[in-house]
């Protein structure tokens, strides 16, 4: 399927190449290697055989229930445009833009794309993405191993759990020192003392739980011993947070899903990166410059090509090749459609309809062991099973949040959410948590 | 001639640069609109909160939409024309799996649901598990790593995990090609392992006698795609396998060519212990401009153990995560690239047994037509019969003309092509390298030759002009020093240089 050749086609391709069948084109390989029957498959579909196929397993799938789960994947509106634009087959179709001159339309959206994070963060330079959150802070630690030569790495146990092991996988434990340190009263301990031996300080802002803390100080004292900092930012809630940048972090990733992608399982969704401008030697990934053709005309590139894996081989910053382009055009699209007031009001309407969300649970005898530091996420404590409340959710509509502990569900509102979701969500699970 | 590949119609127009967006902002000016807040509005004061706006663009939703879609004009693709960038498999992408990855059933299911919400997702992830086992002839997969390189560092780790586990921690090499992608010296670095080459040999494949030197005690493993970067059948390859596996080594499969010998041959019967697949290269889901992709791994039995999880499976009629007992760990924040996995499953099943049985043979069938229509004007890197791609070399043209392998790579953009890859592999003089793909037809690959040969006497006939290519498109060849001295990765820094200078 897909192959467009007749046998007329096939007759003359065998001509030109001496041949009388497919067959004959595998005669160097050795016989024990041929494969005789072919592969134990099925056969094959038609397309409106595949939409059935897919229909009965599509079904399987619990997808229409009300979204109170965050964690770092959020369920905000996907404006049409970003789904319309990021479908142009010239953006689908396409891949890495080796050849500069017939791909300026990739290069100039992910120069735009760059930029839109670095102003949005209030960083220097961004590179064009990386595979997720998660991964994205793996590479961050890493660059901070690499400028500051030192072995202990703090972290925040304030962070998405599944990101804890991807950095336990990454960052070789025989080697470096993960120091994980606990928050105290879901807040990273402003006392924390920072020594000469780590490389890096990482916090996750919002923290995981969905608190949130003036990071300043805490940056500032880690500079001091000359760690590098990262913060792994909720990107969706820069229309209202204090930026990274204006609390003084080295180093910003993300998540980037909020911005651009659908929920998608959690994959393809983007990794951001955002650094200052003296790290950019050490930067993973693909990065594109500004820049002019010889008759002086505006053009895209890309650029710090020597840091790259196909260039540098073992001595590349990072091992990345392809990495989630289109989900990054899928950022810039949506973050030139929020604009200012929209990114303003996304965040505003979320921290409200969450703070009603939680004032109504506490009305209603809920404790919310986070309420004061939390904005948009927060620790709802139930009375039974807490995996159990969200099975029985589900049965009412609900994804009642994310399994945080036996006793905990952690619990996120978008600006999607209505005040009618969010009073039948706690009329539901009234009904259901009563032990 | 005409042909269904040549682009050169593209209504790539105008001489105009376009603006940024940011430049295209006037204040006050909007594309999005939410609801009126419907819960009663209080005051919240919280230390994180600030008072001024984010600094973006201020657009309205026309303005923004032109702008988009103009850069989409100005971007070459598979859907617009032929793309024989070699090593990259830039074939055509079914319509039909976006229809399925865009069914919000799939595409909004918020990754942290509980199994029993998703079945559906996890019966993707078993079911293209399968198919993927058999294709390879592997027992296992994961599906965790999300492209390629990943995939490899996946398959390192497993390596190095197998050893600690059997004691064999004084084993720390790993044997690269010195043909081999450069994701296969990094991923080794970034693992842990030293990189250790072996050189190819002038027929184009390893060479036997030279890795037999190499390999010692301390042999970990060796990275080795089938074929090769030359784009050559490893004829030797159970003689390698042989020599790694003896010296206790694993051999793990690049599966970048993957497409060559689908239905023909298979990683796990030449003795392939651990292998990654790309599915937006063999498995046609879209290249997105430079991503997603995905690249799971499969390994023998022996192996599953170190898996990444979670990986699905299949008891009493219904799907579940496990994680494997002595997994290496997550590679992703959540399952790998979901939507790619299943427009990667979509396509096996359009395909079935009856098309993936022959694709290796398509595949292989129009590189070698191709091969055989530009070795009678650039002479290729080795004499011996291509598998899905091929390399040739214009060094000679370089002594007699000064014509590079990147002059003619323009050269072919103004004629409504895409180039082939250009110097790779490293080991051969200015390489082009050629990877044509099973579904275009013998017109476009004719007419690729044909627009060859013209280039290659035009070059020949006027050298001094080599630097003017491309000239048909909006901008010629970008300064590539600018950037890099200067860092011009953001809007306004190249204003300010202009400034300063």
């Amino acid at each position: 399927m897909f192959v467009p050749h007749s046998e007329l086609d096939l007759k003359k391709m065998f001509d030109e190449l001496k041949i009388n069948s497919l067959d004959d084109l595998f005669t160097h390989i050795p016989d024990a290697l041929l494969l005789e029957n072919g592969l134990d498959l099925p056969e094959s579909l038609s397309e409106l055989e595949s939409i059935d196929y897919f229909d009965d397993i599509a079904v399987r799938n619990k997808s229409d229930l009300v979204c109170f789960a965050g964690g770092g994947h959020y369920d905000v509106y996907l404006p049409q445009t970003v789904k319309s634009l990021t479908m142009r087959p010239e953006f689908m179709t396409s891949y890495t833009p080796y050849q500069a001159e017939i791909s300026q339309g990739i290069l100039q959206v992910l120069f735009e794309f760059q930029s839109l994070v670095c102003d949005l963060t209030d960083m220097e330079l961004a590179n064009a993405s990386l595979y997720d959150g998660a991964t994205s802070i793996a590479e961050a630690i890493s660059v901070a191993i690499n400028k500051t030569k030192r072995d202990g790495v703090v972290i925040s146990s304030g962070l998405n759990p599944n990101s804890k092991k991807v950095i336990n996988t990454l960052i070789d434990r025989n080697k470096f020192n993960l120091n994980y340190v606990e928050l105290e009263n879901y807040l990273f301990p402003s006392n924390f003392e920072f020594n000469e031996s780590q490389a890096a300080f990482v916090v996750s802002y919002p923290h995981y739980e969905g608190s949130c803390q003036d990071l300043t100080t805490l940056v500032e004292r880690a500079k001091e011993k000359g760690l590098v900092t990262i913060c792994y930012v909720d990107p969706s809630m820069l229309g209202v947070l204090v930026t990274p940048g204006q609390m003084g972090f080295d180093i910003i990733v993300a998540e980037g899903q909020s911005l651009g992608s659908p929920l998608s399982f959690g994959g393809p969704t983007v990794g951001w990166f955002a650094t200052k401008k003296e790290f950019a030697r050490l930067v993973p990934g693909r990065l594109i410059g500004e820049s002019r053709d010889k008759d002086g005309n505006k053009s895209y590139v890309m650029t710090l090509r020597a840091r790259e894996q196909d260039i540098r081989r073992e001595k590349a910053s990072s091992n990345i090749c392809t990495n989630q382009t289109l989900n990054a055009i899928g950022s810039a699209i949506h973050l030139s459609w929020l604009g200012p007031e929209g990114m303003y009001e996304m965040g505003y309407h979320a921290i409200q309809k969450a703070n009603y969300m939680r004032k109504q649970l506490i009305k209603n005898g809920y404790v919310i062991p986070n309420d004061d530091s939390s904005l948009r996420e927060f620790l709802l404590e139930v009375k039974t099973d807490a995996a159990e409340v969200i099975n029985k959710m589900g049965d009412k509509g609900f994804l009642a949040g994310i399994l945080y502990d036996e006793k905990h569900i952690l619990v996120a509102v978008t600006e999607k959410r209505k005040k009618i979701e969010i009073d039948h969500y706690i009329e539901s699970i009234m009904e259901v948590d009563n032990g | 001639m005409v042909s269904g590949g040549n682009a050169s119609s593209l209504p790539l127009v105008g001489g105009k640069p376009e603006p940024t967006i940011k430049e295209l902002s006037s204040p006050g000016r909007r594309a999005s609109k939410f609801p009126k807040l419907d819960v009663p509005e209080v005051k919240i004061n919280h230390e994180s909160l600030k008072k001024e706006r984010a600094r973006l663009p201020e657009v309205s939703e026309h303005d923004l939409v032109m702008h988009y879609s103009r850069l989409a004009h100005r971007n070459f693709a598979v859907d617009l024309g032929f793309y024989p960038l070699g090593s990259c498999t830039m074939k055509y992408n079914p319509r039909f799996a976006d229809s399925i990855a865009s069914d919000t059933r799939f595409a909004n299911m918020h990754p942290s649901m509980p199994e029993e919400f998703t079945q559906g997702c996890l019966k993707v992830y078993y079911e293209i598990g399968n198919y993927l086992c058999e294709i390879t002839g592997m027992d296992d997969a994961s599906f965790q790593p999300p492209a390629g390189a990943s995939g490899e560092l996946t398959g390192l780790l497993i390596i190095k995990k197998y050893l600690e586990v059997n004691n064999l921690n004084h084993k720390t090499e790993i044997i690269v090609p010195d043909s081999a992608h450069g994701t296969n010296p990094a991923s080794a670095r970034m693992a842990g392992f030293t990189v250790v080459e072996v050189e190819t040999d002038s027929r184009g494949m390893v060479n036997i006698e030279k890795l037999k030197e190499i390999v010692n005690d301390n042999t970990a493993g060796l990275m080795l795609t089938n074929p090769n970067t030359g784009g050559l059948f490893e004829e030797e390859i159970l003689t390698i396998s042989q020599i790694i596996h003896n010296a206790g080594g694993l051999l793990y499969y690049d599966g970048a060519n993957l497409n060559a010998i689908v239905g023909a041959s298979r990683p796990g019967d030449m003795g392939f212990d651990i292998v990654h697949s790309n599915l937006h290269k063999t498995f046609a889901t879209p290249h997105g401009g430079g991503g997603p992709g995905s690249g799971p791994v499969a390994v023998k039995s022996f192996l599953r153990e170190f898996l990444p999880g979670p990986i699905a499976e299949n008891k009493d009629r219904k799907y579940n995560w496990y994680h494997p007992e002595n997994s290496i760990g997550r590679m992703h924040g959540y399952h790998g690239n979901f939507l790619v996995t299943l427009r990667a499953l979509v396509y096996m099943k359009l395909l079935g047994k009856e098309g993936l049985d022959k694709l290796g043979a398509y595949a292989v069938l129009n590189a070698r037509y191709l091969s055989s229509k530009v070795s009678k004007i650039i002479p290729l890197a080795y004499d011996e019969p291509c598998m899905h791609e091929f390399v040739a070399s214009v060094k000679d043209l370089k002594k007699s003309h000064k014509i590079k392998a990147y002059d003619v790579g323009k050269a072919l953009l103004d004629k409504g092509f895409h180039s082939p890859t250009i110097y790779f592999p490293l080991i051969v003089e200015e390489a082009l390298m050629f990877e044509p793909t099973e579904t275009q037809s013998k017109e476009t690959l004719d007419d690729l030759a044909e627009n060859l040969k013209l280039i290659v006497d035009d070059l020949q006939k006027d050298d001094t002009v080599l630097e003017d290519y491309p000239k048909n498109l909006p901008v010629g060849r970008p300064n590539e020093l600018i950037p890099a001295k200067y860092l011009t990765v953001n809007w306004g820094d190249f204003e300010l240089l202009e400034i300063t200078e």
